[in-house]
């Protein structure tokens, strides 16, 4: 600490900008992560690697080719790129967002300058930040396979940070109003799991039955998991369109909602 | 010049009144103890002092700023040591120390600085590369406190700082704390320890009920709700029953505290010595003193 004179506090420091609370949340996380890197490097490549493998090599191997759209591993890939993304966003902001609410340390960043939209949009960012990183890392194995093309890469990854940001509103929701880790975990059994599995990832959407059909196409990851395919096929119509505009508008709904109920929860 | 000012305070949760009309001043460089006990509403006053929690009513002026409309600004220039100590276990002690920095607006290089002068002058610069589960928990709550002060704050709000320290532990406290008011820090701390209020603290308010009861420096505070002396009755042989039914027969009134009974202003110096089994002693009255005789109860009930 400078020295200074008794009874003559330094002027107030200036406020920090906005950007610098959400920038500042990000970077906590940056450097968390890498301390962790070497764990860390297990989560975004060996499981992701194992899924895809098991889906593109074994169960591709038996598929083979589908009548509507192509080569089976080509049309899985971009399916389990988006739901990979999902699953990191989630993990990030609900269950390591709970955990540091229980601990405390969000508390502790509060004593900053720093309000509640910031923390949340900070978390969220590093949450789509932690959905790219996995999008790199399986993108980047689908292109050494074959099954992704390079130049379908980009949108790809815009994809991914799309729906980053959305189910890391979402988590956020769930960090924000969870009681325990038993209620927390309900966010992978009720949310997580389901669209992973019925968000037209696996198998086209149009074999399901009709009743289905609508539930799926509303389900929150089904415009990600469209929008993904249509970069990878280089065939976008306006059905993509709208999935852009669904997913975006999913994502900015969710965003004040998690503001409200971490403000909730935090500022009592 | 008040650099802390608190008018008429009223916060509820529910149906209880944590914050009860609460109104204080707090002069620049003084040291401003909350003594009570758990449940008094000390948290509750601090968090809304640093704009973690929001108000039914009243006025807060924290070194000029209007802190209900303005709890940011406030943060920029008050320094708050939560109760818990919300380290960050993800992180070292040093980016504990320099993500705090980042968030409260200083670069990163300015960040690094303050990191290793708070560092030094906690005498935590050998730990710095630390994990914090590696840290004992008087040098967590010191780390907790080296934090508040990255932005070189002009006020300090700390929430009983020293609470399940070792005596040791509480003592380092004490002497940091101590510097800080020597630099002109302004500090506000709660505690439910009264010799740390009695030793620290220019001036204390005794809080019960999210009510002030009193508000004095302290040696004021005892000569003013006590006699100055206490008499006590310490038990040795006889048994507890006895030495209840020969108060009640000298018409001496009590309180049981542990192995202590102590007695009633008024009781007779000569009728006590004369209960057997028992030794009387006589002691200065402290803080403990005050609260109980202002609320009937101890400091440490719940
Ligand atoms: N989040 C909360 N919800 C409901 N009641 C609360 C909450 N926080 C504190 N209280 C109540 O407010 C009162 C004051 O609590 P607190 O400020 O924590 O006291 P202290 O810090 O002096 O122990 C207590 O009666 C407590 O039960
Ligand atoms: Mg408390």
């Amino acid at each position: 600490m400078t020295k200074r004179p008794n009874q003559a506090p330094a002027p107030p420091m200036t406020r920090p900008s906005f950007l610098r609370g959400i920038v500042g949340i990000w970077y906590r996380h940056a450097l968390a992560l890498t301390r962790v890197w070497k764990v860390a490097t297990t989560w975004f490549v060996i499981e992701p690697a194992c899924v895809l493998l098991a889906m593109g090599l074994g169960v591709g191997r038996l598929i083979g080719t589908l009548p509507t759209h192509g080569e089976y591993a080509s049309f899985v890939t971009p399916g389990m790129i988006v739901g990979m993304a999902m699953y990191h966003a989630i993990f990030e902001c609900s269950w390591g967002a709970f955990q540091r609410i229980q601990s405390h340390s969000v508390e502790t960043l509060l004593t900053t300058p720093i309000g509640i939209v910031q923390l949340a949009a900070g978390e969220i960012l590093w949450g789509a930040t932690r959905s790219a990183l996995s999008t790199i890392a399986v993108g980047g194995l689908a292109l050494g396979l074959g099954w992704l093309d390079p130049s379908a890469f980009p949108g790809v990854l815009l994809v991914s940070m799309l729906v980053g940001v959305e189910f890391g509103a979402i988590g956020l929701c769930f960090a924000a109003t969870a009681q325990t880790t038993s209620t927390l975990s309900l966010i992978f059994t009720i949310v997580a799991t389901p669209l992973f599995f019925f968000s037209g990832s696996f198998f086209p959407m149009e074999i399901l039955p009709r009743a289905l059909q609508i539930a799926a196409w509303i389900a929150p990851l089904s415009p990600g998991v469209h929008l993904a395919r249509g970069f990878a096929t280089h065939d976008l119509h306006t059905t993509h369109l709208a999935a852009a505009v669904y997913l975006v508008l999913l994502g900015a709904a969710s965003f004040p909602v998690a503001v409200w109920l971490l403000r909730r929860k935090l500022l009592r | 010049m008040a650099e802390i000012r608190v008018e008429k305070l009223v916060k509820r949760f529910g149906t209880v009144r944590a914050i009860d009309g609460l109104s204080f001043e707090v002069a620049s460089g003084e040291t401003f103890g909350l003594l009570g006990p758990n449940g008094a509403g000390k948290t509750t006053t601090m968090r809304v002092l640093s704009g973690l929690s929001p108000v039914d009513s009243g006025e807060v002026s924290i070194a000029g700023i209007d802190a209900l409309r303005d709890p940011r600004a406030v943060r920029c220039v008050v320094g708050v040591v939560t109760q818990q100590d919300g380290l960050d276990d993800d992180l070292n002690v040093r980016q504990n120390l320099e993500v705090f920095g980042f968030l409260a607006g200083l670069s990163l290089r300015v960040a690094r600085r303050h990191t290793r002068e708070v560092l030094d002058f906690f005498g935590l610069a050998s730990r710095s590369e630390d994990a914090i589960d590696e840290l004992s928990g008087g040098m967590k709550r010191r780390l907790a406190i080296a934090r508040a002060l990255m932005i070189q704050p002009r006020a300090v709000i700390l929430d009983e700082p020293t609470t399940g320290l070792d005596p040791h532990s509480r003592n380092r406290v004490w002497e940091e704390l101590a510097q800080l008011k020597a630099r002109g820090v302004t500090i506000l701390m709660s505690t439910h320890y009264m010799d740390e209020a009695a030793t620290l603290c220019d001036r204390i308010a005794i809080l019960d009920r999210g009510r002030i009861l009193a508000l004095d420096p302290p040696l004021e505070l005892i000569e003013k709700h006590t006699r100055g002396d206490v008499q006590e009755l310490r038990v040795t042989t006889a048994s507890h029953s006895s030495v209840r039914a020969e108060l009640e027969r000298a018409g001496i009134r009590w309180r049981e505290v542990g192995a202590v009974f102590r007695l009633n202003r008024e009781a007779d110096p000569a009728a006590v010595r004369s209960i057997a089994g028992t030794r009387s002693e006589v002691r200065r009255a402290n803080l403990e003193d005050v609260f109980l005789n202002l609320t009937g109860r101890e400091l440490r009930d719940e």
